[in-house]
């Protein structure tokens, strides 16, 4: 895969053998592209370029010395290509679900984040990787910020804060780092033990991104409010690329696996009770992205396999399900699960595809979701971590319930024989493409596992289709279905807003700002005012003192020679003749004279 | 110290005729009475400068951190004072600043000054000179008369071209200036008594008593410390900004204010390398009071003009941060952080100068949701606050990274400290241009047939919540007509694009004029205080 053959494109210019370069010159180029005619055309070209380019990628390449810094923009190995591979395909889905959109602004703003996901994936020290990984930040807030509604405004705003705080931690990481190495800063495996203060910001910056919880909460709070093809390119690669970087630096950290484990059920718990599809959704890459995270911290072969299979299948059923979720957004203005209900007969296609997409995301034999979910939870139990495994498979079942039984139901069936919306229809051919290609996917991966084993980073010695495992997850989900039929009434989507901790920086945010605005710009202004009310009220107070003296003391002795001033300012004015230049002059001369006397001297 | 100068490569004096070409066309501006014919001589004045000063860069010599292209003449003999002018590699970029900024202040005025143009012409060409004067002089006294004299046309240029509250700004402004810059005085005068010279090397070479460069270091400090202006002393800058004409505040931004910055690098470091010591820690927790205090004031502006004044108290937070770090990375990143303050708030003062031209307000509100009629404006003044939010890839995130490197390598609790300043500036500049851009919630639009567009409803109303937009008319508001930026304006912010850019790219050549002369600085810094071991001098 890493051949040292060239593709016709190093040929044309070696930074375009960079796949992010291919993204980032068509995101520049979006709007020639609109004008032209050729959007449609670019739209499928570029991805599907992309896609092929990064099997001609040679190992190492893009070395430029910054600075005094040694950046390296390309390091290719099997967990690079892994990604790559997947995250290039994703391009090609989503730019294809996107093909209808007509703003070009929006098509920028997605490529620009895909360029900053490969770039960080391919980075091979950790300024190069802050570069692409501000980028992602800054692109996909206007994924949500193009969605132009005012809660989006708030969310995308509040979305970008987060980052660029954990950019900034992750960057302050990076210079603590710079000091403590003395100035090697390539992006490499740390080992446990190891590990110092620049490490763990570093880690930090990663989770954030990563969205464990505590600092989780901008993904619920903006990944709703995204547009709707923006949503599909954010489930796939901020967290993605994030389990990458964890992968790749802090493989084996402890502190990953149990936050992994608390991620997987705090996602599913949320879930759950949420009523709004695209926030479930949401809810379960918290959940699925901990499943990563804990495949990550258990640190051994198996584990970090099943990590990165279980990001690679789950790249593709999240998007597929966000696809689903945002056609009916997009087809009948409505996302809440309680204003929904009855339009299986509208929209059976999407309705097809999404349950394709919820069966993978439940871990269904023979979906993607089965071969690699069972990894990360076979590889918890072959490092004997038992309470990991316990929760790993709780969480199996709450999404089940949520999302391959609850989200369908209510948005297709809801108990309403009547559709909800009555225009609703499925949406047009490219949106439905996409979706067939995820969901073909779901079910290529889960009936071929070897294909996506074969491009894991370690040799793979699990083999998903073992008695034991089948009947297991069957039985699990057979009694997870059955405890949705009985509780069906219980479960129902209630129209309310559940709290989490993104209440702090909502209600932190306000604060902040009403501070900002309020005493804080009042106490400046006073502050500013005070050599006028202190400073100049004194002045004036001894400028009027000084007046007085000026009139009654000096004057009486000047109005003497006054008369004579005023007697040469009448002949003076005679000789006015009111154009500026004659001032200037005779102001000119006057100085040459003062100037000879001086020089004279 | 003979070795500190590098006698002039070039067949000519060209730091004279840098000097004194914008004066020469200023005194020629009362001649001419067609308003177009007087623009563009104010222009052709400027360009010729920018121009004429190109050699600086081409032909100055990287490899010393002596002053080059020095000129010596006799002046008044009689008190041992010279014209001596040269440049190093500190002042030769604020030199080629000055020149590159002036014909876009030109540029930028081109419709909005409409009264008393000879004047206004008069004003910025002999403030240009004085200006360069100030970054050129390698004599206290030279120096001193520059730095006054650009408060007289800075002063004008407010007072009679300037906002409702001009007069009121512009004494302000004075005042401020030329108070803190008689400290500056008294200090030159002392160190004339105390050394016998006006010439800065020599004054630098010198060596002094602890008790005296705590003296000398106040009185200077402080002159620079408003001219920047660190925290607590800005106070007059916001309402120079707001009040001040388009050029003016961009003269102000992009140059004035790093006379401050280079009169710690000129006189404080050097001459007082042992009170610079001393006083460091107290400047550092200054700049960062100003990193943050700036941010979060900035954040709390409805007017933009002002949010852009604010911003600036936290940028040249980051500048005498990066000095009184007292390393490489610091120092260069102050550097580099002055040139690139001085490029993108340039710029950004241009962006809403260019927007009052349309709207005539700076109120947030009344300039919402401009993306859909001027996408060229929009664009640009979405690089120049990603620029100024110190994006990577753009000039100032490589100016801000020096100086946290620098802050991390020293000090990492300064550093830590100042990067919460980052994320301010993040918050204040994306929340105005996400305002300018997009935000839909307080108006709508309506497309004019011939490519222009007005905006109705502008005040005080929410928009549309939730749901899928049906659209409701205000339109109780005033009309106003916008249009795209025409060629002159393109071509102003245009140019300063390249540099945002080239310098967030590729800083080496900006930076490999700077390094001998900043390692030099270190070294001297760095002597003076290994006297302080040896001893307290004499």
């Amino acid at each position: 895969m890493t051949s040292s053959m060239l593709s016709p494109l190093a040929l044309l210019h070696p930074w375009l053998v960079h796949p992010a370069t291919l993204f980032i010159l068509g995101a520049l180029l979006m709007p020639v592209f609109c004008r032209a005619k050729l959007k449609n055309a670019a739209l499928v070209i570029i991805p599907l370029l992309a896609f092929f380019q990064i099997n001609a990628l040679p190992e190492t390449f893009g070395q430029v010395s910054w600075m005094g810094f040694d950046l390296v923009f390309g390091k290719v190995d099997k967990l690079t290509y892994v990604f790559l591979h997947v995250f290039t395909l994703m391009a090609v889905i989503g730019s294809l679900f996107a093909l209808k959109v007509e703003d070009w602004g929006q098509h920028t703003a997605a490529w620009l984040y895909v360029a900053g996901s490969l770039g960080v994936t391919l980075a091979g020290d950790y300024l190069t990787l802050f570069v692409f990984w501000e980028l992602m930040a800054v692109a996909s807030t206007f994924l949500v910020w193009y969605r132009k509604k005012k809660k989006s405004m708030e969310a995308g705003f509040r979305y970008l804060l987060v980052h660029m705080l954990g950019g900034l931690v992750l960057l302050a990481g990076i210079f603590l780092k710079y000091r403590a190495t003395g100035g090697d800063l390539s992006f490499v495996q740390i080992l446990p033990s190891d590990a110092g203060l620049a490490d763990y910001l570093i880690m930090i910056g990663f989770m954030l991104n990563a969205a464990v919880p505590p600092i989780h909460a901008w993904l619920p709070d903006a990944y709703p409010e995204a547009t709707v093809t923006g949503a599909v390119f954010m489930c796939a690669f901020t967290t993605k690329t994030a389990v990458y970087v964890l992968a790749r630096a802090f493989p084996g950290f402890e502190a990953l696996a149990i936050l992994g484990a608390i991620m997987t059920l705090y996602g599913v718990a949320y879930a759950v009770i949420e009523n709004d599809a695209r926030r479930i959704l949401a809810y379960h890459i918290v959940s699925q992205v901990g499943y990563m995270v804990c495949g990550v911290g258990i640190g051994t072969a198996m584990a970090l396999n099943g990590a990165v299979a279980h990001a690679y299948a789950h790249i593709l059923y999240k998007a597929l399900l966000f696809m689903g979720a945002g056609a009916v957004l997009e087809m009948t203005g409505r996302s809440k699960l309680n204003e929904l209900g009855g339009l299986y007969g509208k929209m059976p296609l999407t309705l097809i595809f999404t349950v394709i997409g919820g069966i993978a995301i439940s871990g269904f034999p023979l979906t993607s979701g089965f071969v690699s979910k069972s990894m990360i939870i076979a590889a918890a139990g072959e490092a004997h971590r038992t309470g990991l495994l316990l929760m790993l498979s709780l969480a199996a079942v709450g999404t089940f319930l949520s999302v391959g039984i609850k989200l369908p139901y209510y948005i297709w069936y809801g108990g309403k024989s009547e559709p909800s919306v009555p225009h609703a229809q499925d949406p047009p051919g490219c949106m439905l493409w996409a979706m067939a290609m995820a969901a073909f996917m779901c079910f290529f991966l889960g009936v071929y596992p070897e294909f996506l084993y074969r491009m894991l980073p370690f040799d793979v010695n699990y083999e998903p289709y073992t008695a034991y495992h089948l009947s297991e997850t069957l039985q699990l989900l057979g009694f997870t279905g059955l405890g949705f039929y009985l509780m069906v009434k219980k479960l129902g989507p209630e129209p309310k807003m559940n709290l989490d901790l993104d209440w702090f920086y909502r209600k932190g945010s306000l604060g902040f700002m009403a501070f900002a605005k309020g005493p804080l710009s009042r106490a400046n202004d006073w502050v500013g005012e005070v050599y006028r009310t202190i400073g100049l009220a004194w002045t004036m107070v001894t400028a009027r003192a000084l007046s007085w003296f000026d009139r009654e003391g000096i004057d009486y002795v000047v109005d003497g020679s006054a008369k004579g001033v005023l007697d040469a300012g009448d002949r003076l004015r005679q000789a006015q003749t009111g154009k500026i230049q004659h001032y200037i002059g005779a102001a000119a001369i006057l100085l040459f004279g003062i100037m000879i006397v001086v020089i004279l001297l | 110290m003979t070795n500190v100068l590098l006698s002039n490569s070039l067949a000519y004096p060209i730091l004279s005729v840098v000097l004194l070409t914008p004066l020469a066309g200023a005194a020629c501006c009362f001649f001419i009475r067609n308003q177009t014919v007087l623009k563009l001589w104010g222009l052709l004045v400027t360009l010729m400068t920018a121009a004429l000063s190109l050699p600086l860069w081409t032909a100055f010599d990287r490899s010393t951190a002596a002053y080059q292209f020095v000129e010596v003449l006799d002046w008044f003999p009689t008190i041992g004072l010279s014209y001596q002018l040269g440049v190093d590699g500190i002042s030769v970029l604020l030199v080629l600043l000055t020149t590159l900024i002036m014909p876009l202040c030109i540029l930028c005025s081109w419709k909005y000054i409409e009264h008393r143009l000879a004047e206004f012409i008069f004003a910025i060409l002999v403030m240009e000179t004085a200006m360069i004067g100030v970054f050129v002089s390698l004599n206290t006294v030279l120096f001193y008369i520059f730095w006054e004299a650009m408060l007289i046309p800075m002063y004008l240029l407010i007072a009679v071209w300037g906002g409702p509250r001009k007069d009121y700004a512009a004494i302000k402004f004075f005042l401020y200036t030329f108070v803190a810059s008689i400290f500056f005085l008294v200090a030159i005068i002392a160190l004339r008594v105390k050394v016998g010279t006006f010439f800065i090397p020599d004054l630098m070479a010198a060596s002094y008593s602890f008790g005296w460069q705590a003296w000398i270091f106040a009185g200077c400090a402080l002159a620079f410390a408003v001219k920047i202006p660190m925290f607590p002393f800005h106070t007059w800058l916001p309402a120079a900004h707001v009040e001040a004409p388009t050029a003016g505040s961009v003269i102000l931004a992009s140059i004035l204010l790093k006379m401050g910055g280079y009169g710690f690098l000129r006189f404080c470091l050097p001459m007082a390398p042992q009170a610079t010591e001393f006083f460091a820690p107290f400047l550092i927790v200054l700049s960062l009071v100003g990193i943050l205090y700036g941010g979060y004031l900035a954040l709390g502006q409805s007017d933009i003009k002002k949010l852009i004044a604010y911003s600036s108290v936290g940028h040249m937070g980051f500048v005498t941060l990066g000095i009184f770090l007292l390393n490489m990375e610091g120092l260069k990143g102050a550097m580099l952080q002055m040139i690139n303050h001085g490029i993108t708030t340039g710029a950004l003062f241009i962006c809403i100068g260019i927007i009052y031209e349309r709207t005539h307000s700076r109120e947030l509100q009344d300039n919402a949701a401009l993306g859909m009629f001027m996408p060229v404006y929009v664009t640009f003044l979405g690089i120049f606050s990603l620029s100024s939010l110190a994006f990577p890839g753009t000039n100032s995130f490589v100016g801000e990274f020096l100086v946290l490197m620098g802050a991390f390598r020293s000090q990492p609790l300064v550093g830590a400290i100042a990067i919460p300043g980052a994320i301010l500036a993040a918050a204040y500049m994306l929340r105005m241009l996400q305002k300018m851009v997009w935000d839909k919630s307080d108006g709508h639009a309506h497309a004019h047939s011939h490519g222009e567009a007005a905006l109705e409803g502008l005040h005080g109303h929410e928009g549309e919540e939730g749901g899928h937009g049906d659209e409701h008319d205000h339109g109780h508001g005033h009309e106003r007509k916008l249009w795209d930026l025409d060629l002159r304006e393109m071509a102003c912010l245009a140019f300063l694009v390249v540099f945002v850019f080239w310098i967030g790219l590729h800083p080496q050549p900006v930076l490999s004029v700077m390094d001998a002369s900043i390692s030099h600085l270190l070294e001297q810094v760095a002597a003076g205080q290994g006297a302080l071991g040896a001893g307290t001098g004499h």
